[in-house]
């Protein structure tokens, strides 16, 4: 069975020249949870946009065993949901049942199939109630979890998150996590708050200036604290107490 | 943040919101083009029109309050027209309303009729909008014959003009809480085309990044779309209302009062 997601060399440079990403080599598994943690501008975001195909530099880059392409782009995206940093960018549609029909109409699906896709993706982000509303209409909480349906109506195999507690409140945050945890997707997820990764994930990737630092075991990483110390991280609450 | 949106009472539940909106759109669109074209000298008639789009707001339980309020905000636009009127035409001309007569020009006669015709065809407006989702809306207006790419761009304009809102009452706020003294209009002039350079890129950002989310979710350049609208026998019964009353007001009612 083909890797989830298999990065070797992988080197990506700003128009300005600036290293973004630099020699990046991560082979993830189906199935796991992993964290890809690091200061502001350690390159997270730029490595789930390469994850996705939307950006390009050199070096190899597989989803599910295909090669990121011209030719693979339709099969890509459908294995792998991408989940931007601002809800405000994934949800562009008037309905939030428009929002959610999006991916599966673009995956040719009929209209009943879609209709069962959405209603599926609703019921598993809580949202039922709130399919007619416009996304303005939405609180923040729930335009996050909106953006995740966005992403499950298609089904898909793996599942990337920038920042997805951004601007929670401690009780959105802990509806996302639980949210999160229920699903069982390959999950990939960006973020700067070390408890967040500390629930989430099994395994943590610390980026620090578009390279790898550490690559392992989420408590083995998360606890060394000179280690997070030097990357302007910290240990989280969890492990800190235990 | 909080909106005073337009479309505050569309997910209400009443006959009026549950009526196809291409049906609403094309009874508001005949009723407002016959409003239009009443002679500017039938006031009376005008305030008859007047009765069909009040009704609806009474059925979809909208408060005149907020209908009015609305039209308050776009009034300016239309004073400056009617205002306009009374300055240039001031041929003398007797009105008689009853027993009483009275002397006036033809230009303030225009004026009125401008200001009643824009009264009552907002009505009729809000009431649409007021009833009808903006979702439904745009779906209507695509089956109706409207160009895709111009329902995309109204569909794109309605989601984003609240984040719009947003970041330059955010930008604005920014700039009170520094802004101590008076600047000189010089200066405020090179700030605000600062606040408006930084909205522009904003703008251009979020629309790079909602084009990431668009192909990350398989668009390549088709829209495609669910539609759940369906004339209904409620519809029917609406139409007929609607040309009862029109044509009732144009064939007995106007010989009266002319």
């Amino acid at each position: 069975m083909p890797k989830a997601i298999e990065i070797e060399n992988f080197s990506y440079r700003y128009s300005d020249g600036t290293i973004a990403l630099s020699e990046i080599t991560i082979s993830i598994e189906h199935g796991q949870r992993v964290a890809l943690i690091g200061p502001n501008g350690a390159g997270k975001s730029t490595l789930l946009l390469a994850m996705a195909g939307f950006v390009k530099g050199t070096g190899k880059v597989l989803i599910d065993g295909l090669q990121i392409n011209r030719e693979n782009t339709k099969k890509i995206r459908a294995s792998l949901g991408s989940c931007l940093e601002n809800p405000d960018d994934q949800l562009f549609m008037p309905t939030l049942f428009d929002d959610v029909a999006f991916g599966p109409l673009n995956m040719g699906l009929e209209a009943e199939q879609v209709k069962k896709c959405v209603t599926d993706a609703l019921q598993t982000a809580g949202l039922s109630e709130m399919a007619d509303k416009a996304p303005h209409h939405l609180s923040a909480g729930q335009k996050r979890a909106a953006a995740i349906a966005t992403i499950l109506s298609m089904s898909p195999k793996i599942i990337t998150l920038d920042e997805p507690d951004g601007s929670l409140d401690p009780r959105n945050r802990s509806n996302l996590i639980k949210l999160l945890r229920g699903l069982a997707q390959t999950l990939i997820i960006a973020t700067c708050n070390m408890n967040l990764a500390a629930a989430l994930a099994d395994r943590v990737i610390l980026l620090d200036k578009g390279r790898i630092v550490a690559d392992g075991d989420a408590k083995e990483i998360m606890s060394n604290a000179r280690l997070m110390a030097e990357h302007g991280l910290e240990v989280p609450a969890e492990i800190h107490k235990s | 943040m909080h909106h005073a949106h337009i479309d505050k009472f569309a997910y209400q539940d009443s006959p009026a919101h549950q009526l196809d909106s291409r049906v609403k759109f094309i009874v508001v669109l005949v009723f407002t083009a016959i409003v239009i074209s009443l002679p500017r000298t039938s006031f009376s008639i005008l305030t008859c029109y007047a009765v069909g789009p009040f009704a609806i707001l009474v059925l979809g339980r909208i408060p005149l309050k907020f209908a009015l309020r609305h039209i308050l905000l776009v009034s300016p636009f239309v004073l400056i027209l009617a205002l306009s009127g009374p300055l240039y035409d001031k041929t003398p001309v007797t009105v008689a309303f009853g027993p009483f007569a009275w002397q006036t020009s033809v230009g303030w006669l225009r004026c009125f009729a401008i200001l009643g015709k824009f009264v009552v065809t907002m009505l009729a407006l809000i009431a649409l909008v007021s009833t009808t989702r903006f979702s439904d809306l745009l779906a209507g207006l695509q089956h109706l014959g409207l160009p895709k790419l111009l329902t995309i761009q109204l569909g794109f304009l309605y989601r984003y003009i609240f984040v719009l809102i947003d970041r330059a009452h955010h930008i604005l706020q920014a700039r009170a809480g520094r802004k101590l003294r008076n600047l000189g209009f010089k200066a405020e002039l090179r700030t605000a085309a600062a606040m408006l350079g930084s909205l522009f890129v904003r703008s251009i950002d979020t629309a790079e990044r909602t084009n990431i989310a668009m192909q990350a979710r398989g668009f390549n350049g088709t829209w495609r779309t669910i539609s759940k609208l369906k004339i209904r026998p409620a519809d029917y019964i609406f139409i007929f209302a609607a040309a009862f009353f029109v044509l009732g007001l144009h064939f007995f009612v106007r010989p009266f009062l002319q």
